[in-house]
Formats: C-alpha cells, sequence, structure tokens
C-alpha cells in the first residue's frame, strides 16, 4: 500500500515540477529590457553578418527592403522585432 | 463731324478690345486643355505607381570561375597523374536569379531557378505565411531544416571559399511538402525552431539515396527539425541540432521499411574582436540507414554492410575590418572536412580535404576568390565487389567571381 502513495507523490513532484519548467520557458519567452532596447542599426550589424556581410541601406529601395526582409527572416529565422527594427534602419 | 469722327474711333477701339479678348480666350482655351491633359497624364502614372499590395522583386546569385586539377591515383603502389582545367570550373557555376513575391506583409512567394552545372534546375519554391510573431507557414518545394550550411551558408557570394564542404549540402535534401518555423526571444538569450514534414528520402538499390522526388514512393512522410539557441544578446554564437527521420524503401519492396535516420549539429560564431572580423562554422552530419540487402551494379548481385555515412567541417576566416583601404576588403579563409561513406560497400571512403584561401570584396556582396583545396580518398570499398581500392589526391586551384544579383 505504501508503494503507490510513493508513485503519487513521484507523479505530483514530477507534474509541479514540468509547470515549473513549461511556466518558467513561457515566462522567458519575452525580450530582456537590454535586448528590447537596441537599435535597428546595432541589430542590423548583429544579425546580418552571421550569414554574409551587412549590407548596404542603398542597395534596395524601401518597398524592397521589406520584401528582402521577409525572406531573411525565413533564412535567419529572427525574431519579428527584429526584423521590424532592421528593416526600418535600411529604408531610412 | 468731330463726334462722327470720335464715334467712328470708339467703335474702332471697341472692336480692337473685343478682337484681342477673343483672341486671349482662344489661347487660354488651348493651354488649359493641355494642362488638363497633362494632369491627366500625371494622375494615370501615379495610380500606377502606388505601392499596392504586391511586390516583386528579382534577386539572386551568380558564380563563375576557373578550375585547374592535378589527379594521382595510387593503386599498389603505382602512381599514375593527370593534369586537366576547367572554364569555367563544371562543379561551382551558377547563375540563379531568384523570384521574389510579397504580398502585403504576410505572404512571401520564392521560386530560384538555376542553370548550372546539371543543367537546369529548381533550387526552391514555395510561398510562405508569415501567421504570427515567431510563426511562419510555409509549403511548396524548400531546403529542409537540416543544419545550416546549405539553407544559410552555401550561395557563392557567401561561402568564403570556392568549393562546398564534401558532404554537407549533399546529405541536406530540398523537398516538397509544409514546414513551420520561427524565431523567439528568450531574454537576453534567443532560440529558433523549425519543423517540416516532406516526401523524404528514397533509397536506392545500391543503399544510397536520392531526394526531391514529387512522388512519394511510399505512405510514410519524413519528419525533419531542427532546434536553434543563441546563448549571447549580441547573437554571436549559434549553435543547433538537427535530425531527419523516415523510411526510405518503396512501398510493396522488401526494403519498405528500411528507415533513414539523419542528425546534424551545427555551430556559428561570428564576432568583431578589433581589428579583426572572426567567423567560425562548423556542421557534422551523420546518416544511418538499415542494414538490408543491396545491389553491387557490377554483377546484380546482392550484398550488405554496415550503411553509415558521416560528414564534417570546421571553417575560420578572418577579415582586417579595422584596416584601411585594400588590406580590409581582403579575408583569409581555411576549413578541413571530411566526408566517409560506407566501408565494405561499392562506394566505400574516408574522404578528407584542406582548403585555404584569400577573397577580395569589391563590396558587399561581390568577391573575387582564389582558392587552394588537397583532397585524399583513401577507398575502403569491398575488394570482393571489384571497386577501387587505392589512393586519389587532387589538389585544385580555383579562381572564382560571386555576385549576389
Amino acid at each position: 500500500m505504501k508503494r503507490p502513495k510513493f508513485k503519487n507523490i513521484s507523479l505530483l513532484i514530477a507534474t509541479a515540477f514540468s509547470i515549473f519548467i513549461v511556466v518558467s520557458l513561457i515566462d522567458s519567452c519575452k525580450v530582456s529590457q537590454q535586448v528590447a532596447a537596441k537599435s535597428g542599426a546595432q541589430l542590423w550589424a548583429e544579425n546580418c553578418q552571421r550569414c554574409h556581410n551587412t549590407p548596404s541601406p542603398s542597395t534596395f529601395s524601401a518597398e524592397q527592403w521589406e520584401t528582402i526582409g521577409l525572406h531573411m527572416q525565413t533564412r535567419a529565422l529572427i525574431t519579428d522585432d527584429e526584423r521590424k527594427k532592421i528593416v526600418d534602419f535600411l529604408k531610412q | 463731324m468731330t463726334q462722327q469722327k470720335n464715334i467712328i474711333r470708339t467703335s474702332f477701339m471697341l472692336l480692337l478690345i473685343i478682337l484681342q479678348q477673343t483672341a486671349i480666350k482662344a489661347q487660354q482655351t488651348v493651354v488649359d486643355s493641355s494642362v488638363l491633359d497633362r494632369i491627366t497624364e500625371l494622375e494615370k502614372q501615379v495610380s500606377y505607381k502606388k505601392s499596392g499590395e504586391e511586390h516583386f522583386l528579382v534577386v539572386g546569385v551568380a558564380t563563375m570561375g576557373f578550375a585547374a586539377y592535378k589527379t594521382t591515383n595510387t593503386i599498389g603502389g603505382i602512381a599514375s597523374t593527370s593534369k586537366t582545367n576547367s572554364f569555367p570550373d563544371a562543379d561551382n557555376f551558377e547563375f540563379s536569379p531568384m523570384l521574389l513575391w510579397r504580398h502585403g506583409s504576410k505572404f512571401l512567394m520564392e521560386f530560384e531557378p538555376s542553370f548550372n552545372n546539371n543543367g537546369l534546375s529548381v533550387n526552391w519554391a514555395d510561398v510562405s505565411y508569415f501567421a504570427a510573431p515567431g510563426l511562419i507557414i510555409r509549403a511548396g518545394y524548400f531546403v529542409l531544416p537540416f543544419g545550416t550550411y546549405a539553407k544559410r551558408e552555401a550561395a557563392g557570394w557567401i561561402d568564403k571559399l570556392a568549393t562546398d564542404p564534401m558532404g554537407i549540402a549533399d546529405m541536406t535534401p530540398t523537398d516538397y511538402g509544409v514546414e513551420v518555423e520561427g524565431g523567439l526571444p528568450l531574454g537576453n538569450m534567443k532560440m529558433n525552431y523549425d519543423l517540416a514534414l516532406t516526401n523524404g528520402n528514397q533509397l536506392n538499390p545500391d543503399g544510397t539515396l536520392t531526394n526531391g522526388n514529387i512522388v512519394d514512393n511510399n505512405n510514410n512522410k519524413t519528419v525533419t527539425g531542427r532546434l536553434g539557441l543563441l546563448p549571447f544578446s549580441n547573437s554571436s554564437l549559434e549553435i543547433g541540432v538537427s535530425g531527419m527521420f523516415g523510411k526510405v524503401g518503396d512501398q510493396g519492396a522488401l526494403v519498405q521499411n528500411t528507415s533513414g535516420n539523419l542528425y546534424a549539429f551545427d555551430l556559428n560564431y561570428v564576432k568583431t574582436l578589433s581589428p579583426i572580423l572572426l567567423n567560425i562554422k562548423s556542421q557534422y552530419n551523420i546518416q544511418n540507414i538499415g542494414n538490408v540487402n543491396y545491389l553491387n551494379p557490377a554483377d546484380s548481385s546482392t550484398y550488405t554492410f554496415n550503411n553509415h555515412t558521416s560528414s564534417f567541417f570546421a571553417q575560420c576566416s578572418i577579415r582586417p575590418v579595422g584596416a584601411e583601404g585594400f588590406l580590409k576588403n581582403l579575408e583569409l579563409a581555411g576549413r578541413y572536412t571530411t566526408f566517409n561513406t560506407p566501408s565494405n560497400s561499392t562506394f566505400g571512403a574516408n574522404q578528407h580535404s584542406v582548403t585555404i584561401g584569400l577573397d577580395y570584396w569589391l563590396n558587399w556582396r561581390s568577391v573575387f576568390k582564389i582558392t587552394y583545396d588537397s583532397y585524399t580518398n583513401n577507398s575502403t570499398a569491398s575488394k570482393n565487389l571489384g571497386a577501387f581500392t587505392g589512393t586519389t589526391n587532387i589538389n585544385t586551384f580555383y579562381l572564382q567571381f560571386s555576385i549576389q544579383l
């Protein structure tokens, strides 16, 4: 009779631990203040060079940068906020 | 008499004024008409050029060059050497315009036909829907999320060296299916995910795989996924792990339950350590296919072997971004690659190559490369099957130019 009780406690602990992990992960899926404060220029410098040289803003028109931004997001898997900030910087 | 003269003079003056006003009015009518026409024309042009919802853009890549090969085959201590060259380098020529259509801010269509050493082919043709922050849904024909080299680093104007690391891109299929992917913030870190469901690889009778088949050879779909983590807030480091799982045998054949399980681990580190830009890239691929009876193409007999393949590369490049003038545009790169195909098969080999290169960047997206590659192939194929069992060395000198269109 004792073993099922121990099993139940273990199950309870495992469930609580799983909920804690999931809640922690969900809670951490937001941008820190340090990252949120980054400018488009800084994100452009940090992210583009992960694969290739940083592009010149004069290469494409504002509308074209919107298209390029979406294409690049599918490749580098940058976040939506990063893409918007980088494209806004390149459109200037 | 005088009064009569005054009347005539006044009448004449009035006539002149009337004629003048009529002429001015007629002239004004002509001017107004041309201005109106011009305004109408401009309105048409403005209407045609308004931003609208649809945007079309052509980009892409062109790569061309020259390669000189010195090949030495050694069997039983006896060596034979030959020298060849090709202009342009047949394995590294590519002209691939990429067509991008954007509908509003949610849909993107990508189509990249390619003229290369395989003739005319298609690199990808897909539609992406940007469903929500961190969620992109794609369908069509696309590069699978297996490692990062094929999807991000293979283009000639991105790759620091004239050649692809052998076995890396070859083990990353382009396939038909659906895919979900996205990038998510994780506090100071970031993560990304990519999951695809596709037709999958198909097993050839000799134990190798083919991919990119528009008709599936069985009812089992292949799952390919990658998880990437960028642990630093400056995004300088990304590490990733990938897996690809699915049945590869033909439906109804003896090998119909044979599975192909592939794994990949990738690393990308790019950081400016003033005055140098340091760029390190690496990927390790593993491919395991079930050990069933395979066909010996030499005599159509069957045999079996441990169908395990692996490939690895590590590449480092440095660019003096803090320098001035000519020196700032130079980049020095080196890479070590291994590619081991199944021993005791008809195509078993332990291959490795050392590649070094010097690049000159004409601008951010066009580069002139000088690359030297030393390749060694030690055959591990089965002597009993009549395969080549010697050693091959190929030293190659490449000149290559690549530009993003």
